[in-house]
């Protein structure tokens, strides 16, 4: 027996040696070799922004990737040095990316880590149903907004990069000059959905901001949690608001399971009610890198097309 | 520097998580850590109710009260002549659907899952530094879970024997005297303050792992509890370095990583011990 502990412990210490030897040897440097500043954001919207600010003196890494939804993300082992390495970091914040949050202001103490949100005025976030503090993330479906976050990139870009803030400067009011299009886009096109079925049903309520800015009401089954369960009595209350005010369609998302949907829709056409699945919407993440959808705008037009084309 | 944290983390995770481990084996009653991993919700909802924060500090407070009174009624049913592993799967069962309830019924609006509130993740604990007098004094994981590690060494040295005794032949014990109730309070006491600690720091999936992996694996090659104890400390040691190396080769997840290798360690030891697939030998208690 003791020839087979001595063994493991050979064995274990062996292996620690050889991971020293690794490790030793993966001592991150901070600064680039390009010199260009490394950026790690979180959600692919913020990404862009910084992308579309930045231009040619940053180099960003996303740490979720499209189709990830940031409230289940799991790390890897690989966002250890994309963070170690970052000279600047840009998150959501408000609690969208969970207990991450709690890192990211500890490591503001470290290095420029701030969260987009963080100029947008608090009376202009919601507070939950229930009147707790707690705010509802997903500011960036009203375009409003996300320019607020343009502009905190921008500014903190500046301040970290002294010599290119002309640069980045022009580069936030091109990109925002973009973003205003974008609204008035959405503005106009939701506008021409009949006034009476204006309604956007969902699987989860990330369409809150949205929904006040561009003026339609939002539904959803689930709470702001994807992970929470949801109750048969919702699916039957929103099946009968859907048959009483004839809905044509409702709306799957890209990083939340339909089935809850496909429940509502199964209930509507047993009471004679057909209702069909308008399309995919992106919500917490964005399509895939190089297409159209991959880029926040893109996205957003998704969406607004998507939504009009189903319900007018 | 993060590398270090991470596998001292893990490490310290693992030794707490396996040497407790090894009594929940023997007492068949190893899923305690994955039920403790599921009832803790209602605790942290009935906080937020209460402080209505979401704040790490208030979650590990409402999971630590309700993983005692997890381990309290596991324990309570067990002595009351319920299977110990039906009496594992009411109360984490009920108590976790009571907490999909109290969600449901109050706080639909808020983003209250244990993902999100309470389960830490191993890859950021490095950053999750404490502060004394304006110094950064290392992870709080380190100092969290290094002292449920040392209380876990502290009072299982301490009563060993006792513990042993009251594991094996509770009525042996109770014929010795050993008032084996409260030892049987106590280590589940330690297992559900270890593994609440743990959650907050590391995430589920490496502490429910570690409990159950290293100590089946121990059992396998040794009859002796102390030797069991020791092997299966080493065991989840080398799971957290070697896990480690290959998260970081593979760019995954480390914490299901170092699980995946005590899993694979169990593998071996079971293919290829002399005694892995012929252990019919019971403990004796001259160990």
């Amino acid at each position: 027996m003791n020839q087979m502990l001595k063994k493991w412990l050979v064995m274990g210490l062996v292996l620690l040696f050889s991971l020293g030897g690794c490790s030793a040897s993966d001592v991150s440097n901070g600064g680039t070799e390009s010199g260009k500043i490394r950026v790690t954001t979180t959600i692919g919207m913020i990404n862009d922004i910084v992308k579309n600010v930045g231009g040619e003196h940053v180099e960003t890494i996303g740490l979720m990737k499209s189709g990830v939804d940031p409230h289940l993300y799991k790390a890897s082992q690989g966002d250890i040095k994309k963070l170690d390495t970052a000279d600047m970091i840009f998150y959501n914040g408000l609690h969208l990316e969970g207990k991450m949050v709690d890192i990211f202001e500890k490591m503001a103490k470290k290095k420029p880590t701030i969260a987009v949100t963080k100029n947008i005025p608090k009376s202009k976030l919601h507070a939950p149903l229930d009147g707790s503090q707690d705010v509802d993330p997903h500011v960036w479906f009203n375009v409003k907004h996300w320019i607020s976050a343009t502009e905190t990139v921008a500014e903190e870009l500046s301040a970290f990069d002294k010599q290119h803030a002309s640069d980045y400067k022009q580069n936030a009011e091109r990109y925002i000059e973009k973003l205003r299009q974008l609204d008035d886009y959405v503005t106009k096109q939701i506008a021409t959905i009949p006034k009476q079925t204006r309604v956007l049903v969902t699987a989860h309520d990330a369409f809150g901001y949205f929904g006040e800015e561009y003026g339609i009401k939002v539904m959803g089954l689930q709470g702001i949690s994807t992970a929470s369960e949801y109750g048969s009595k919702d699916v039957s209350e929103l099946r009968d608001y859907l048959v009483k005010n004839k809905i044509k369609a409702v709306f799957v998302e890209s990083s939340v399971p339909k089935k809850a949907i496909e429940a509502v829709i199964e209930g509507a056409k047993e009471k004679g009610h057909a209702i069909k699945i308008g399309g995919e919407l992106f919500s917490d993440a964005m399509g895939a890198e190089g297409t159209e959808e991959g880029t926040y705008i893109g996205m957003v037009k998704h969406n607004v097309d998507t939504i009009v084309s189903a319900l007018k | 520097m993060n590398h270090v944290w991470i596998i001292l983390i893990g490490a310290l995770v693992g030794s707490s998580c396996s040497m407790l481990g090894c009594f929940l084996v023997l007492r068949k009653m190893s899923m305690i850590g994955d039920a403790i991993s599921h009832s803790v919700l209602p605790g942290i909802v009935i906080a937020f109710l209460i402080s209505g924060s979401r704040d790490s500090l208030v979650m590990m407070f409402g999971a630590a009260a309700i993983g005692l009174v997890t381990v309290f009624l596991i324990q309570m049913f067990q002595n009351s002549g319920v299977q110990s592993d039906a009496s594992i799967g009411v109360v984490f069962t009920a108590l976790f659907a009571v907490g999909v309830v109290l969600i449901s019924l109050y706080t639909r609006q808020v983003d209250l899952d244990l993902d999100c509130v309470l389960y830490g993740e191993i890859a950021y604990a490095p950053w999750d530094t404490l502060h004394v007098g304006g110094h950064s004094i290392g992870p709080k994981a380190v100092w969290g879970v290094g002292a449920s590690f040392l209380l876990n060494v502290l009072v299982i040295s301490l009563f060993f024997k006792q513990f042993k005794i009251s594991t094996f032949d509770p009525a042996l014990a109770a014929a010795l005297g050993i008032p084996v109730v409260f030892f049987h309070y106590l280590l589940m006491g330690l297992v559900s303050i270890s593994t609440v600690a743990s959650f907050e720091s590391v995430g589920a999936i490496l502490v429910v792992g570690m409990i159950i992996v290293p100590a089946a694996t121990a059992y396998l090659l040794t009859d002796k509890l102390s030797t069991m104890i020791v092997i299966s400390v080493l065991l989840s040691i080398i799971s957290s370095v070697l896990g480690y190396y290959i998260a970081f080769l593979l760019d995954a997840s480390i914490g299901g990583t170092m699980v995946v290798v005590a899993g694979v360690l169990f593998l071996i030891a079971l293919f290829f011990s002399p005694k892995g697939v012929r252990h019919h030998v019971k403990f004796s208690h001259g160990a």
